[in-house]
């Protein structure tokens, strides 16, 4: 029987080993954030969008430390819908995530050392991909694939 | 992009992924889970933590069946959001071959089946 404490080393294997491979803690992610929403606010295309749908951005980094560390870290401290947070988003365009990604990466790579930087960029773009796949591309525009019962 | 359940969570279902998934996108059978396609976010921290290695990106080749089943059971059971007792003899399934064709179930997860209303 595997027991939940064999589940437990075995999560904490799987950190540990990308901890020691990237470096990826807790201050980093916190550094990444507060950096790149630092940059993000005065950037002239995204700034405005940001400004429009973030009141409060104390509680929106430690949101976003969050995701970053459930996401890299799997600590499970982010519980949320993103999908549907940014589908409300009508303003919101592919440029736009363009840009997002350009100065996500232009930030990892100054506040992170190159390995934990490759990681956080490759999550990062699988994100960003699938955010707009949902955004712009939904499935359901599309005919049913061969075989899905769809409702 | 997303990333999909396969056969090997038939009836092994330990659930380890609920609590990792940052975004809720699992629903729950009775006997395996799977994941929403349109809600996933590719975020992968799922894929290396399924003990019966179920989980797979949809970039790989051949996993068409299993996203058209995903898709279709997301919108029939109900979403599961904390993980429960994985069944007893989980182990034991674990490196079982066809679970599909012999004990795929289509009912609903035992967690929270009051959204009936949903099922087919």
């Amino acid at each position: 029987m595997t027991s939940d404490q064999e589940h437990s080393e075995r999560r904490a294997r799987i950190v540990q080993g990308i901890v020691d491979e990237t470096g990826v803690d807790d201050a980093m992610i916190k550094m990444l954030v507060h950096t790149f929403y630092g940059k993000v606010r005065t950037d002239e295309l995204i700034g405005p969008v940001f400004d429009r749908v973030i009141k409060d951005w104390d509680p929106h980094l430690e949101k976003m430390c969050d995701f970053w560390s459930s996401v890299m870290l799997m600590s499970g401290r982010y519980k949320g819908n993103p999908m549907i947070a940014h589908m409300r988003l009508k303003m919101v365009r592919p440029e736009h995530f363009e840009r997002w990604l350009a100065l996500f990466m232009e930030t990892a790579g100054e506040v992170c050392p190159p390995r934990a930087a490759e990681a956080f960029v490759g999550r990062a773009q699988n994100i960003a991909r699938s955010l707009q796949m949902g955004m712009f591309y939904r499935a359901d525009k599309f005919p049913p694939r061969a075989g899905q019962g769809a409702p | 992009m997303t990333f999909v359940v396969t056969e090997a969570c038939i009836k092994c279902k330990y659930m380890d992924c609920v609590e990792v998934c940052p975004v809720d996108c699992f629903y729950e059978g009775e006997n395996m889970l799977v994941i929403h396609p349109d809600e996933c976010i590719d975020c992968g921290v799922c894929e290396p933590e399924c003990p019966a290695e179920a989980i797979k990106s949809d970039n790989e080749m051949g996993l068409e069946r299993w996203l058209a089943l995903n898709a279709e059971y997301a919108r029939k059971w109900p979403n599961i959001t904390a993980k429960g007792t994985p069944p007893p003899d989980a182990d034991r399934w674990k490196d079982v071959p066809d679970k599909f064709a012999k004990h795929f179930s289509e009912n609903c997860g035992s967690e929270d089946n009051d959204d009936k209303s949903r099922a087919a």
